[in-house]
């Protein structure tokens, strides 16, 4: 589903963000993307909604190389694509009803679909009964369920949630990657970009680490040595050893 | 496109949203094309003015003494060929002889007998186009029999150079103002977007096309063009016949009746408004619509 092919990445002003990833994605996968602050983890999913373009190497999505899309394909592309934001990124003066609504009329949906799309979304993240309220009415964990079911209204093959749980307390990160758990059972891919050590450990999936650019680990790759799908990462990396070199100083990594 | 009744309805409360903006986007909007429709009106008067003073610029061509009445039909078809020669009249000596005397009195002219008459046989010509005076003069003289011309080229061209300059003045004066009122409109558009770069970020994220974003500004440009086309159209009509009214008490002077052109006036505000508005929010849009993810932010 998401093919990296040797992509490097290197900003106008010098940065090397990424160099020579190579990875493969499948169809249906649940991967966290661990590493510290400016490590390169942005860099990868904008990479991937294709906000920016590598400098050298191919980025295949869904069988189509991204180096080939025109301009105008890429809204199409991203419609493949459900994003959920660290800071939720809902619109205030709209109700919860109309946030996830939003993203079908950016898409020119009409609107009798809208209307018996939205409930069954706000009820799988569970707030149906909160569809009239403004999100400032609601928790931080509220708020970023509202924000996953706008993620999902359009039925992506894929949700990519950048530190879905980094403005929410541990009890409701914890909801927020099994209700990730429960629509990845369903089929849709998610990738997930997390400081949160134990929620990753807690899982069990697979775990790809990103370190100055580089990948330093993918867990991905032991599954063929039979050890436990996405257990290993820490192992496989020594100098990774606990939670306070990969997690930045500016976020507790004592979630537990 | 689908959805595009809800974009439409968007573009509308975009307008109402930012009302303080929208407000004075109008506000400038009309200014501006009141005094394009104010500078066009006076060019239109001054032109009108121009014609008629033209009209009746009549220019005489004296024809030589010894000219028969026969050969001096012949110097009146000559003349009539000439290009830019609207009419010629023939104005014969005896007519001529007459008016004077009229003018001036029987008893200056007791003693001249009218078989004796000095005046000469003339053709009182009327030009199309007066910038053209001299050439046209030239070309007269080139005719046999022609004794000489009245130089009126001093009134004509005088005319003709106020009319230009009043043209030239207009031109550049509109010009400015529209280049103006694109700046306002884009400006209002661009705060429009900035309060609103959530929700195109958002959108963008989620694969709206760029037609698709766009489309709401370019509708709330539209409709603030539009809006300032009507009042504008109110407003010229009250100060056009305001302004002839209080010129008609100071000089008799016929201005151009307002039914005459306030359609057309009314068609070019809002063909105007309406493109300055979509151009306007055309160019504030590109900006953000390049953008992507955070950048849309300013992040």
């Amino acid at each position: 589903m998401i093919d990296f092919i040797d992509v490097s990445k290197t900003y106008p002003n010098g940065t090397h963000a990424l160099y020579d990833v190579t990875l493969n994605i499948e169809k249906g996968e649940f991967v966290f993307i661990v590493g510290a602050s400016g490590a390169g983890k942005s860099t990868f999913l904008k990479l991937i909604m294709h906000e920016e373009s590598p400098t050298s190497g191919e980025i295949i999505i869904n069988n189509k190389k991204t180096s080939k899309l025109k301009r105008r394909q890429i809204p199409y592309l991203r419609r493949h694509m459900g994003i959920v934001f660290q800071d939720f990124r809902l619109i205030d003066k709209m109700n919860v009803f109309d946030n996830v609504a939003f993203a079908m009329r950016a898409v020119g949906e009409n609107a009798s679909t809208i209307k018996n799309r939205v409930p069954y979304v706000l009820d799988l993240v569970g707030l149906k009964d909160k569809m009239k309220d403004k999100p400032s009415e609601l928790s931080g964990g509220e708020q970023q369920r509202v924000s996953l079911a706008r993620a999902l209204v359009n039925n992506p093959e894929i949700i990519i949630a950048d530190e879905p749980t980094g403005n929410v307390d541990p009890e409701m990160s914890h909801e927020i990657i099994e209700l990730l758990n429960e629509i990845n059972a369903r089929g849709t891919t998610v990738l997930v970009v997390t400081h949160e050590h134990d929620l990753v450990r807690e899982f069990g999936k697979r775990v790809i680490l990103i370190d100055h650019g580089r990948i330093k680990s993918d867990s991905g790759k032991v599954k063929n040595n039979n050890s436990v799908y996405g257990n290993s990462y820490e192992n496989d990396v020594p100098q990774y050893p606990d939670n306070a070199v990969i997690v930045p100083d500016d976020v507790s990594g004592d979630n537990a | 496109m689908r959805g595009f009744g809800y974009l439409v309805k968007e573009g509308f409360k975009n307008v109402w949203s930012n009302r303080i903006m929208s407000i004075a986007s109008v506000g400038v909007l009309i200014s501006c094309l009141i005094l394009t429709g104010a500078a066009f009106l006076l060019s239109l008067n001054v032109q009108a003015v121009v014609d008629s003073v033209g009209q009746s610029n009549e220019t005489t061509v004296y024809l030589k003494d010894d000219v028969s009445n026969l050969e001096a039909v012949y110097i009146g078809k000559d003349i009539k060929k000439v290009s830019n020669i609207v009419s010629a009249e023939f104005y014969s000596k005896e007519d001529a002889f007459k008016q004077y005397k009229k003018e001036l009195g029987d008893e200056l002219f007791e003693r001249i007998q009218e078989d004796k008459n000095p005046l000469p046989d003339a053709y009182i010509v009327v030009m199309e186009d007066l910038s053209q005076y001299d050439e046209t003069v030239a070309q007269i003289k080139k005719i046999d029999g022609i004794d000489r011309v009245s130089n009126r080229s001093d009134i004509a061209r005088r005319l003709t150079e106020i009319s230009n300059l009043i043209n030239l003045i207009s031109f550049w004066v509109v010009l400015a103002l529209m280049i103006i009122s694109l700046f306002i409109i884009a400006n209002t558009i661009r705060a429009t977007m900035y309060s609103r770069r959530y929700e195109i970020s958002i959108m963008k994220s989620v694969g709206a096309t760029n037609a698709f974003v766009r489309m709401p500004f370019l509708v709330e440009g539209m409709v603030i063009g539009l809006a300032s086309a009507i009042i504008a159209t109110g407003g010229i009509a009250l100060l056009y016949e305001g302004v002839m009214a209080a010129v008609h008490q100071l000089v008799p002077f016929t201005a151009i009746p307002l039914q005459n052109v306030i359609l057309y006036v009314a068609a070019t505000f809002v063909v105007a408004g309406v493109l300055i508005g979509f151009f306007g929010s055309f160019i504030s849009i590109r900006k953000y619509l390049r953008k992507e993810g955070n950048e849309i932010l300013g992040w």
